[in-house]
């Protein structure tokens, strides 16, 4: 927790006037909703660009990074404040090590959010990685488990390396909804939404960003307002260009206010923030779980379990063969 | 009006009299008796307690306790009392004939000096004309043996014997000599017949007053004998209507009427039909049952009269160690209701009952000699009387057993300084007040030099027969304070994963509960426990979580908590219950029927964390036999399946040593114990097929455990953190060699198989 300390966003004044036209634009609407900060968690597995991410957005080289460095050991908090908006952002080593989850990662993570509430998960993956493997599934199955269902409400998933040109003769809209729609269905199986739940999602949004369901709780009506977004960034200094000098993607888009203005948009669902709590880290107590019927089950158990067993003993001694000087 | 009293032979014995009445009631049939008195021949059925020491702790699993029960079944010794045929003295010196060979000479003619030996015994049937093979009855009953030597008065003994045995109308004896100085004996014959008879009746004399034949006065006129009969006839029939009828079955009944529809009643017949008696008697079990007269001859039925041996007293009686009579510790009712109901007052004996007898007094475990000791009652003649001879063991009893053990020092090479004395050190005090209340403690540590590393103590009271000696409901109370120390198998790596650091579960506390026996298997126990259940990893330290192997092969203590509290300390009070229903049978030594167990642990909310909690198992299997076969010692057991299916689930507080774990050779073998995962619910089943092979059996199985998705339900998810499935399955095959199984065993998860040798049965 060393940079808490809340500093002037400076590195602001870095980015194209346009970009920071659209951030401070974005920043203004965030507080007509009277929210003054921002607390955004960037998870993923490692070596995938988080940090560089997180440095990207904040404009400054605030977290180490490097191409061959290992990962930053414990998760960071870089604070930045500009005209009373607070923006928190919280950069946190790759969860994945020798093919595993590593679960005291998870749990020092876990312990540096203690009572910290979570506006926005950024999911970080690479684009450019082709496969979906079962390591994807189980960092989000971690995510879940840490942080609950209600989570997968408040994430963006964001493709780092989006400057690539596809292979094939993909182009790269195809190859980015590709790339999503596999990564999502991890997210959706991993966050263990239900099959009707998506299928009927599906149904509802033609367009790639699935919807996502979690668990149960969610009520129907209420999963219209679920949906993952997807965020694009391109960390790279040999970014494209646009006439704005904004960093663009090959399909055009500049990046950095995009995804800014998806966060935003995360933000300001009307859900609140997740508060992550002991209760949360410890998940729900399975101790407590239908304890209150206990009287009901021992009811059950001596009327239906006990007393049939009593009289099969009863009609045993009836029945015993007795022998035939008895 | 034949009376026929009792000689010592084995059977009947004709008076004179019957033969000097028979011309005169030839014309006047009468209904005649022919008394046979036997000395009973009961049996006595004794019990050596094999272990004059039970406090000595039985490491073997329960499961032995059947073999060594049957063991003691050894000890039975049936002593038959000698048999009344004593052999004549049988002197090598004889003398020679000293007549002419090749001569019949009578039995008066011989020498009253000589010894004469007998070079052979014909039996000469006057009636046929033909000689009796040495197969017959009548064999039997002659004391001579060919090759004996006799004098003439030993000879002429002999000829009274038979001629007084009611058997033969006449009876003669003549000698034949050899040239080479023997003798050869001819036994000729006229067998005493009745009348021919169609019916046949069987009744139980037992503790009536004999018949006794009253010899006909030579001097009585006509008439008198004639009134005389009468008389005897109406004292017969009255004797008839007031006898009990016997137990003998109408198989056995129609079997001996087809033996009277041979013709004429004979003395031979009579034999037959005694012998066919007995023999079912005897068959059943009823060992002093005798036929000791046969009525009503001469008319058409024939009255079989049998001494049953009805029970008249049951003593019990205690032997000092010098098997004198002595006033015992024990209240006779303790022994007396272990009595089955056969053998009490009133009943007629039956070796079985006795047997049943000795081994519910030998499962008191308070005798080191059972003898149960049928006699027969010399005030109520044809009663029995049950003598229970009981040799009590010693009240108190103490015992140190030591043990060395060696453990390996530094660089895993045993030093004299690692060699650890351990043993235990146990007392009982049995029988106490006479009613087999009994208290029993033994502590027990593996370093007598440090006993504070691990001291088990036990200490227990038994007391039986809570609702008192009389009353035929049996339950027993038992209290105990414990201490125990288990290696925990929530605390186990999945397959591939090394050594998990191990989690030592320690439990201290005070347990009471009564035992309701409904049968010798089934039974149903409730009680309460209390207990402090103390967590401590591999040093004995507290540890409040299980620690686990980072990927960086350091050792993080913050593993899945091991107790409720969080403290490595957990106290609790919970209530439990137990239901075993067990009617399991050997059928020639394999195991058939059917074992159900329920297990109900209930929280209280009593201790450390209010634990509320419903902890549930239910066991069931099944052992179907395949097979009918026969039922008898020596024949092969049938082959037998075995269906099991395990269910354990808890709702509630579940701190970790509680939970349920999966593998393990009571579990699903193949595994290690906890291999598979510990978890909230399981769910185990198993199918066993077993195939008798010579004396024992050869098996195949396959089981599977499954945690149905609850092992995210205990806290820390141990199941995950030790990399484990939460289920699996296991195929394999094995043999019962003696009390070890010696089975090879696939796991699924894996697919590696590995030799297994177990003690015990899974099942």
């Amino acid at each position: 927790m060393a940079s808490q300390f809340t500093r002037e966003w400076s590195g602001i004044q870095q980015f194209p006037a346009a970009t920071q036209d659209k951030l401070l634009e974005l920043l203004g609407r965030l507080k007509e909703k009277k929210k003054d900060k921002l607390t955004i968690l960037v998870m993923g597995k490692g070596a995938v660009g988080k940090s560089s991410t997180v440095n990207s957005i904040i404009g400054e080289r605030v977290v180490t990074t490097g191409a061959f460095q290992s990962e930053a050991p414990r998760p960071t908090m870089v604070s930045r404040e500009r005209s009373g908006f607070t923006l928190n952002i919280i950069d946190t080593p790759g969860i994945v090590e020798a093919g595993y989850i590593n679960d005291q990662a998870l749990e020092i993570i876990k312990r540096f959010l203690l009572n910290k509430t979570i506006d926005v998960l950024l999911y970080v993956d690479r684009l450019d990685a082709y496969r979906v493997d079962t390591l994807d599934l189980q960092v989000v199955k971690a995510i879940t488990k840490s942080f609950g269902q209600e989570i997968w409400r408040r994430v963006i998933v964001v493709f780092t390396h989006a400057q690539l040109s596809p292979l094939d003769c993909l182009s790269y809209d195809e190859f980015l909804a590709k790339r999503s729609e596999s990564l999502l269905k991890v997210v959706h199986s991993g966050a263990r939404f239900k099959k009707q739940d998506i299928q009927f999602l599906a149904k509802r949004s033609e367009s790639l960003l699935k919807v996502v369901h979690s668990g149960a709780r969610f009520k129907k009506q209420d999963i219209q307002n679920i949906s993952i977004p997807v965020g694009l960034v391109e960390n790279s200094g040999r970014c494209k260009k646009n006439e704005n000098d904004e960093k663009i993607l090959p399909n055009g888009t500049a990046w950095i206010p995009s995804i800014v203005e998806t966060i935003t948009k995360v933000a300001l669902t009307e859900t609140k923030g997740i508060v992550v709590d002991q209760k949360l880290i410890d998940g729900p107590d399975p101790n407590d779980k239908w304890k209150l019927f206990i009287p009901l089950i021992l009811a059950f158990q001596v009327f239906f379990v006990a007393q049939p067993i009593l009289r099969a003993i009863k009609n045993d001694v009836d029945k015993e063969v007795k022998p035939s000087w008895a | 009006m034949a009376s026929f009293t009792a000689g010592t032979g084995q059977f009947l014995t004709l008076g004179p009299t019957r033969r000097r009445s028979n011309p005169k009631t030839s014309s006047h049939p009468k209904p005649s008796t022919t008394h046979l008195a036997t000395p009973i021949r009961c049996q006595q059925i004794s019990s050596q307690n094999p272990n004059t020491k039970p406090s000595k702790p039985l490491k073997v699993p329960l499961k032995t306790l059947g073999v060594a029960a049957a063991v003691s079944g050894g000890f039975w010794r049936k002593l038959f009392s000698a048999a009344a045929n004593a052999d004549e003295e049988k002197g090598n010196e004889w003398d020679s004939h000293g007549m002419p060979a090749d001569i019949v000479v009578q039995l008066n003619k011989l020498s009253g000096f000589k010894k004469y030996k007998v070079s052979e015994i014909l039996f000469l049937d006057k009636v046929k004309s033909i000689l009796v093979g040495s197969d017959d009855s009548f064999f039997e009953m002659v004391s001579l043996r060919a090759n004996g030597v006799y004098t003439k008065a030993q000879l002429q003994k002999e000829l009274e014997t038979l001629a007084t045995s009611g058997m033969f109308e006449k009876v003669d004896l003549e000698a034949k000599t050899n040239a080479d100085g023997t003798i050869g004996l001819t036994v000729s014959f006229t067998e005493s017949t009745w009348e021919e008879a169609d019916h046949f009746r069987c009744i139980n004399v037992g503790l009536m007053a004999q018949s006794k034949g009253v010899d006909v006065e030579e001097n009585m006129t006509e008439k008198e004998k004639v009134d005389y009969m009468r008389n005897q006839e109406r004292d017969y029939r009255r004797r008839m209507d007031r006898a009990r009828p016997c137990m003998l079955p109408s198989s056995v009944h129609n079997e001996i009427l087809s033996i009277l529809g041979q013709g004429n009643v004979s003395a031979r017949m009579l034999q037959n039909i005694r012998d066919r008696v007995q023999k079912w008697y005897h068959d059943e079990g009823y060992a002093c049952a005798q036929v000791v007269n046969f009525g009503n001859l001469n008319t058409n039925e024939v009255v079989c009269e049998v001494v049953e041996g009805d029970i008249t007293r049951v003593v019990i009686q205690f032997q000092d160690k010098l098997g004198n009579v002595c006033e015992g510790n024990t209240q006779i009712g303790v022994v007396k209701r272990e009595l089955p109901k056969q053998l009490q007052k009133g009943n007629v004996f039956n070796i079985e009952a006795g047997k049943q007898a000795l081994r519910n007094i030998n499962s008191l475990s308070l005798f080191s000699n059972i003898e149960v000791n049928p006699r027969p009652d010399e005030k109520n003649e044809g009663g029995i009387i049950v003598e229970i001879k009981l040799k009590e063991l010693e009240q108190k009893s103490a015992e140190v057993s030591s043990e060395w053990s060696i453990v390996p020092g530094r660089g895993g090479r045993p030093t004299l300084a690692s060699i650890q004395p351990g043993g235990t050190v146990s007392f009982e005090h049995r029988n106490i007040k006479g009613l087999n209340r009994s208290v029993l403690g033994s502590v027990t540590t593996s370093n007598f030099l440090n006993p504070q590393d691990d001291l088990a103590f036990k200490l227990e009271y038994v007391h039986p027969y809570l609702d008192g000696v009389s009353n035929p409901r049996n339950r027993t109370l038992r209290t105990s304070v414990f201490n125990s120390r288990k290696l925990s198998p929530v605390f186990t790596g999945g397959p591939g994963i090394d050594e998990v650091p191990p989690i030592w579960v320690d439990r201290a506390g005070v347990k009471t509960n009564i035992t309701e026996n409904f049968t010798r298997q089934s039974k149903f126990t409730y009680g309460i426990v209390m207990e402090e259940i103390t967590t401590r990893d591999e040093s004995s330290n507290i540890s409040s979580n299980g620690q686990r192997v980072l990927p960086s092969g350091g050792i993080s203590a913050d593993g899945p908590p091991t107790t409720l509290s969080g403290t490595g300390i957990d106290r609790m009070v919970f209530g439990q219950a137990n239901i075993t229903r067990d009617n399991t049978k050997f059928v020639n030594g394999a195991i058939v029927g059917e074992r159900n167990v329920f297990q109900l642990d209930q929280g209280l909310g009593i201790g450390s964390k209010f634990p509320f909690f419903n902890r549930h198992q239910l066991t069931m299997t099944r052992f179907i036999q395949l097979k009918e076969v026969e039922e008898a010692a020596g024949k092969p057991p049938p082959p037998v399946l075995v269906l099991h299916g395990h269910y354990g689930g808890c709702v509630g507080d579940l701190p970790s040593y509680d939970a349920f774990t999966l593998g393990g050779p009571y579990s699903v073998r193949g595994y290690n114990m906890g291999e598979i995962g510990a978890a909230r619910n399981i769910l185990e089943v198993a199918a066993e097929l077993r195939i008798p092979v010579r004396n024992t059996h050869a098996y195949v199985f396959v089981e599977h455990g499954n945690d149905l998705g609850s092992s995210k339900d205990v806290k820390g998810n141990p199941t995950e953190v030790y990399r484990r499935m939460g289920h699996g399955s296991s195929y394999g095959v094995g043999a019962k060699l003696g009390l070890v199984r010696a089975e090879y065993a696939v796991d699924h998860n894996s697919g590696t198989g590995a030799l297994f040798f177990r003690f015990g049965e899974r099942f």
